[in-house]
């Protein structure tokens, strides 16, 4: 450690001659006050000299004095040269315009103002999303998603149809950081899957990191996913919706104070279960199926150095069949941030955060009925650095705090033949402190690296119990408040690197290692809300994965085209599954039905994408496989995960046919998921059962679909905006697998077959969209 | 639970479709297939012997007529089950001693196996009920028996039941009830039990409550999950023979009741 910051601080002190100043403040949109992340300013003198805007579109830039062209970029917008003679230091605050051609169809701005960004960005390509990028791209039941979009991408897959989740790079579902506004959103999915909880209106941009995660994210071992919340219109107010055929959703958003304050306020409701009331089944009748959820922000700029934000979401999922059974299950989450700016150069960011999810069913009402609860509930404190330090480093630092809360299960209700049963709740802390430089050397060489620090401490009270090898119950242990079961902790090196060959192609490479210390227990080939999370403890180890990728990058055509290559291969350690018939349900000694091993994964992955013109779109392929090898399963032999799809391709093209009319598709192509099925049958109870060999030794068939699109600008005014959205999802009727099942033919029990079950075949959709301002 | 998904998921899709699909599958090397039962009622040890057969073939599964089977009680005092026919194998008139474990073992094609048991002492069902359902989803009403029965306090318990209608007995597989006192330890148990089919008013139910032991309560369990239409990761169910036989040995006792609806 002590080296460590020792090469640091030489790594950190260039030397320069003169006398310095610095110029800072603030990259804005010029309609709607919005913070421009990720914008760069550049100095045209002087090549590889410049900065980019953290989050909250703050910038920082230190230069010897002199007179200087300053060139402010940002994907979407056209950029801005502002000339300046460098005596003392400067506030300038710059707000970037959207082109006049884009203004009028707003909606298929794909643009790339920042033209070869991609190339000269130091740190591994991430993968970004403005919801507004990605409004024409056809989805299931026309409900624009981010998260479905970011599945189109190279090394990111869905977990399929039904499933909520994904995969990013061979890991786990649970591997995944999801962050909103910073708090980390438990389960991303509405409707078991068919909707992700960000509700694009209320969304300013989604990132994605998969490799070279910076040393500002821990805790989860496969990738990041950072959705951050719009700040509202702080120009004028605005309101835009879109009425569906399964979900209407509404936004308003407008100044408190005028350039100062403004608030965003985002709400959706489906209401697919409407159409089940027009049954003549009394059951169907009663059946409720519904998700709402809400956005909503607000921010103060209190003075040029400070600034506040509260943000909030919450979402709640409903089923219901009448009397019989309830189900709900939902996330909330707060944040509460304060940016401060030290002085031209240091910026700070505190944040308090708080997340939950939970879940509830119950069965049967009154004398009859009970219920099952579940919860997981966190307070989380973070306090984070930017340091500008002169135009050749930008130092980030910081620490944060989350104390955890799980509740795994309580058994409540009226009936008498259970007993009242509440699982000890456990309670942990999480901290992690960081510190990272991104340092520009020569012209041609950008280089990031930091270290986390991550530690887990698992406290009282409550029982801890031992298990032998076999999952028996050897010994049971109680602790006191507070008192500490057991502390994890490691250090993850994390490090990115680019060097830019030509102004038209680089190399990059990243390593990174990360700890997780909660896990997602998922028994069933379906995720579902019902999946808990568990601590590290006694018996579960921190889940470590090593990463290293590497890409090239590559950009024809005056930047028209992009063509990126990264391969990469990632080792994970401590992986989790269940021993064979483990009872998943309200189970004190869970963690006895627990086996462990390891993952590995590699792959490379290709993507062209053209930017530029009336036709835009991706083409992206990857080849990957991920393995597993656990000594209690497949008789210790590696085995598929399930999410091991050797081959997936998505293609998505985008047309603007004129200024009223677009067109898009997407095509989507993967290898089947690794499944296990019988190579045999025997009888038992004269009943056939299937016989297994070896764990996902086999494959579903392979997926394939298209989705098209239409999209409709119709007649528009200053103040009044509409579209209308058709979309067909599955287009030419592909009956892709949900499941495979064996077994006995109804017809001959001497007879055994297999069935297949395909959820959507073709699916329309129409949604009108408007805004009003 | 995992049902209260897939009703949620199936309600929700009303668009989803299913179809008999040709799957390639491997040829698994025959492996030896063991079902036994001592049954405390009639003092009988039945042990069936078969072996695995490719998955989509019709025939019925090929018998195991040459095996060596031997049962042991827990005192080391050892008896053949004699064979019968067609891969039974049968051992009338062994009295059971409850709270007692018995090893079987087999010898057969080539290998031995070998499991034990634990045989419970029986409990006690009490006299059924039944309640009258109206019909749902279209279909006709009908009437629903209830289990009932006091778990002794303070003993883990284990349980499956069995439902007959007018002698008619549903005891396959999947027809099998489980029950265990994880969450009801010593309380008054009244569960309905919803069999095949109603029954209706002249019909005669029949109810056997058996005590199983834990590893055969969680075979049942495994089972019905593989046997159902749907299935996590799924594996060949956890048994308690030795050396990779498939099947399972138990040893239980039980209780029964019947009445008839008026």
């Amino acid at each position: 450690m002590k080296h460590f910051i020792l090469f640091l601080s030489i790594l950190v002190s260039s030397i320069s001659f003169g006398q310095n100043y610095t110029i800072s403040g603030s990259i804005k949109d010029s309609t709607n006050g919005e913070d421009v992340f990720g914008a760069t300013v550049r100095v045209k003198e002087l090549s590889n000299v410049g900065a980019v805007a953290n989050a909250y579109g703050f910038y920082s830039l230190t230069l010897e004095a002199g007179t200087y062209t300053l060139l402010f970029r940002a994907t979407g917008y056209e950029s801005k040269e502002i000339n300046i003679e460098l005596v003392n230091d400067i506030k300038l605050d710059v707000e970037l315009n959207i082109p006049q051609e884009i203004q009028e169809i707003k909606e298929v701005k794909v643009s790339a103002v920042k033209e070869n960004d991609n190339i000269t960005s130091s740190g591994m390509n991430v993968t970004k999303f403005d919801p507004k990028d990605i409004e024409t791209i056809p989805v299931l039941f026309g409900e624009k998603d981010i998260m479905k979009t970011l599945q189109l991408t190279p090394g990111v897959k869905g977990a399929g149809e039904g499933n909520a989740g994904f995969f990013v790079r061979g890991g786990g579902a649970d591997q995944n950081l999801i962050l909103l506004d910073e708090a980390p959103v438990y389960n991303a999915s509405h409707l078991l899957g068919f909707f992700s909880v960000f509700n694009s209106d209320a969304i300013k941009d989604v990132s994605l990191y998969k490799s070279g995660i910076p040393a500002m994210y821990g805790g989860r071992a496969s990738s990041v996913m950072d959705v951050k919340m719009r700040d509202g219109n702080n120009k004028h107010f605005d309101m835009s919706g879109g009425i569906g055929l399964i979900s209407s959703r509404l936004t308003l958003e407008a100044p408190i104070v005028k350039d100062k304050s403004s608030f965003i306020i985002s709400g959706r409701r489906s209401y697919a279960d409407l159409f089940l009331k027009l049954s003549n089944d009394e059951t169907v009748k009663s059946t409720s199926l519904f998700f709402y959820d809400l956005n909503a922000k607000a921010n103060y700029r209190i003075n040029d150095k400070n600034r506040v934000f509260l943000s909030g979401y919450f979402g709640r999922d409903k089923f219901g069949l009448g009397d019989i059974f309830g189900f709900n299950w939902g996330n909330a989450t707060g944040t509460l941030r304060w940016n401060h700016l030290y002085n031209q150069k240091l910026f700070s960011n505190t944040s308090v955060i708080f997340s939950n999810f939970d879940y509830e069913f119950n069965i049967g009402t009154g004398d009859e009925g009970f219920g099952v609860k579940s919860s997981i509930q966190d307070w989380n404190i973070k306090h984070d650095y930017s340091y500008y330090i002169n135009s050749k480093n930008t130092m980030r630092f910081g620490l944060n705090a989350i104390h955890h809360t799980f509740k795994p299960g309580a058994l409540t209700g009226e009936n008498d033949a259970f007993n009242e049963i509440v699982l000890d709740p456990r309670y942990a802390v999480e901290m992690g402190v960081y510190v990272q430089n991104e340092q520009k050397l020569g012209t041609r060489f950008n280089i990031m690296y930091g270290i986390r620090y991550s530690g887990f401490n698992l406290m009282g009270d409550g029982k801890v119990y031992n298990f032998d090898d076999n999952g028996n119950l050897l010994d049971v242990t109680d602790y006191d408040s507070w008192e500490s079961i057991k502390y994890h902790q490691g250090l993850e090196p994390r490090l990115s690197a680019s060097y830019i060959l030509t102004e038209n192609n680089s190399i990059k490479m990243g390593y990174n290692r990360n700890f997780q210390f909660i896990h997602q227990l998922s028994n069933s080939t379906t995720s579902s809300p019902t999946d808990i999370w568990v601590p590290s403890s006694n018996i579960v180890k921190p889940q470590i994965a090593d990463q290293i990728a590497m890409g090239y990058y590559h950009n024809l055509k005056k930047n028209t085209y992009l063509l990126s290559t990264e391969i990469y291969y990632k080792d994970m350690q401590n992986q989790i599954d269940y021993r064979n018939g483990a009872e998943t349900v309200l189970n004190d000694e869970v963690e006895g039905d627990l086996v462990f091993g390891r993952g590995i994964a590699y792959g490379v992955e290709f993507q062209l994408q053209k930017k530029k013109g009336k036709f835009t779109g991706w083409l992206s392929y990857t080849l990957s496989r991920s393995l597993r090898q656990f000594d209690d399963i497949n008789e210790g032999e590696i085995f598929s995960a399930r999410q091991d799809r050797i081959h997936d391709i998505a293609l998505v093209l985008m047309y603007k046919v004129n200024e009223k009319i677009a067109l898009s598709s997407s095509w989507v192509y993967y290898t089947g998921d690794a499944v296990t099925f019988p190579s045999g049958k025997y009888e038992i109870n004269g009943t056939f059962v299937p016989y297994y060999t070896e764990r996902n030794g086999y494959r579903m068939p392979d997926y394939h679909r298209l989705d098209l699109g239409f999209t409709w600008y119709m007649k528009d005014s200053k103040h009044f905006k509409q579209n209308l959205n058709v979309s067909v999802y599955n287009a030419y009727n592909r009956e892709n697998a949900f499941t495979i099942t064996f077994e006995e033919d109804p017809d001959d029990p001497s007879k055994t077959q297999a069935v297949q079950t395909t959820l959507f075949k073709i699916i329309p959709a129409i949604t009108y969209n408007f805004q009003l301002k | 639970m995992k049902n209260v998904l897939y009703i949620a998921i199936s309600t929700m899709i009303i668009l989803s479709c299913q179809k008999v699909i040709d799957v390639d599958l491997n040829e698994a090397n025959p492996n030896v297939v063991i079902e036994a039962n001592y049954t405390a009622e009639d003092s009988t040890v039945r042990v069936r012997i078969t072996m695995t057969s490719s998955y989509f073939n019709s025939e019925p599964s090929p018998e195991v007529n040459d095996a060596v089977v031997t049962i042991t009680d827990q005192l080391g005092n050892s008896q053949s089950v004699p064979f019968i026919a067609n891969g039974y194998y049968e051992l009338p008139f062994y009295v059971p001693v409850y709270n007692s474990n018995y090893t079987l073992s087999v010898v057969a094609d080539g290998k031995t196996f070998s499991a034990i048991s634990f045989m419970p002492s029986p409990v006690q069902l009490l006299d059924i009920t039944y309640d009258s359902i109206a019909g749902f989803f279209g279909s006709e009403g009908g009437y629903v028996p209830y289990m009932r029965f006091n778990d002794p306090l303070d003993t883990i318990n284990y349980y499956s039941a069995v439902l007959s209608k007018n002698g008619d007995v549903w005891d396959g597989l999947t027809q099998i009830f489980t029950q265990d006192d994880r969450l009801t330890d010593g309380n008054f148990i009244e569960r309905p039990l919803f069999g095949q089919e109603w029954y209706q008013m002249g019909d005669t139910i029949g109810m056997e409550l058996r005590s199983i032991d834990e590893i055969n309560y969680r075979y049942i369990d495994e089972i019905q999950s593989i046997a159902g239409t749907q299935s996590g990761a799924p594996a060949n169910p956890t048994t308690n023979w030795s050396n990779d036989a498939l099947g399972y040995f138990s040893a239980y006792s039980n209780s029964r009741k019947t009445v008839v609806i008026q």
